[in-house]
């Protein structure tokens, strides 16, 4: 995807925050990345890695992402599953093209396909400054 | 003072730890301005459709198609997207349809900034009067261009027949946020091992609301449903007032 372009764009979020609330450091950052999102965890973390060498304010700063699980839906009865608890094979980055290929049906009436339920979000969470 | 150690930092004192709640997304910056452009298309009265494909499938034969079958429905016109050349918006103007080229100079995709610059150039181009619906052909590529919302109100996605019936699956992004899912080249389907049922089928396992159209720009098979559909598209002026709104207030 575009990982370097969304860490710069973190990055502006941060020292913004970080002037208004004149903190000298960033220590840590928490971004919560969802399953279905498309970003590739290792490049994102990568591009922090990179990046934050640049900027005097982010240097020491630790990166931290929260991956929430899948959260399906039922295309009949439309109730929602945890992909977690219903043991589907995600392994590494999930793409919605596993629910297909998997065939999995949802546990609840047995019937109908699940398809991905939100989890394309990309968020800054919290910020830990000095 | 700091009243940790004496020194002479003003407050928060150096030694403070804060941890701010923030809560917004990173594609933040972008996501506002695509709510303007939203706004401004809203203002002079468009409709704005984003067209996303891979290179090749068919995007400005499409359209080039759908100004010859145009016959006073609706009016159109066209901001392009390329990484280079004004190719694609000579070959909508040939048509005798506005169309000006915004090139991203190496990007994948285009994002609303890029977008925003591409309404004020059309504005020019058109002077007064504005069309019922603008297209957005987005740079040829599946993937980067599906998480930049440009402040369209319709997203397409295609597929051409050579490209194979598994793309839905295999860039499920794409499909996840289009209205509707366009199959092109129809009219090669003899030559090709391309299952219309597989990528209609993929395709909603992603995406259970998207509408499906098959068509042959080149043939002209399918295209009165594509025509329809742009028809009752730049009849629809207000649909999504409500939902601009909601994200306003957040």
């Amino acid at each position: 995807m575009h990982e370097l372009s969304l860490v710069q764009g973190l990055f502006s979020q941060v020292k913004e925050m970080a002037s208004q609330h004149q903190a000298q450091k960033v220590t840590r950052v928490v971004v919560k990345i969802g399953p279905f999102s498309g970003v590739v965890m290792d490049s994102f973390t990568f591009a922090f890695d990179i990046l934050k060498k640049d900027e005097e304010l982010l240097r020491h700063a630790h990166l931290e992402i929260i991956r929430p699980g899948p959260r399906l839906c039922c295309s009949l009865c439309g109730r929602e599953v945890d992909g977690e608890k219903e043991d589907l094979d995600f392994k590494g980055n999930i793409f919605p093209g596993q629910l297909f290929s998997q065939g999995k049906r949802c546990p609840h009436c047995g019937k109908g396909s699940l398809y991905p339920s939100g989890g394309d979000e990309i968020l800054l969470m919290q910020i830990e400054m000095e | 003072m700091c009243d940790t150690c004496g020194c002479q930092a003003t407050k928060p004192s150096h030694q403070d730890k804060k941890l701010l709640e923030i809560n917004k997304s990173l594609l933040a910056a972008n996501d506002s301005v695509a709510r303007k452009n939203r706004k401004h298309f809203d203002k002079i009265g468009a409709r704005a459709i984003n067209l996303i494909s891979s290179p090749g499938a068919g995007k400005t034969t499409l359209l080039e198609k759908t100004a010859e079958l145009l016959s006073g429905e609706f009016t159109f016109a066209v901001i392009e997207g390329d990484i280079e050349t004004e190719r694609d918006a000579q070959r909508i103007r040939a048509k005798g349809i506005p169309a000006v080229q915004i090139t991203t100079g190496g990007a994948c995709h285009l994002d609303a900034t890029l977008v925003h610059k591409g309404i004020h150039l059309l504005e020019k181009e058109l002077g007064k009067g504005s069309p019922r619906l603008i297209f957005i052909e987005n740079v040829g590529n599946l993937v980067c261009p599906a998480a930049f919302d440009l402040g369209e109100h319709k997203r397409v996605v295609m597929v051409s027949v050579p490209e194979g019936s598994d793309k839905p699956a295999k860039y499920p992004r794409a499909f996840m946020g289009s209205d509707l899912f366009v199959i092109t080249k129809m009219d090669l389907l003899p030559y090709f091992d391309f299952s219309i049922d597989e990528a209609i089928r993929c395709a909603r396992a992603i995406n259970p609301g998207i509408s499906v159209l098959t068509l042959s720009a080149k043939t002209g098979e399918g295209m009165e449903g594509w025509m329809d559909f742009l028809k009752s598209e730049s009849m629809n002026q207000d649909e999504d007032e409500d939902e601009d709104e909601d994200e306003d207030v957040a």
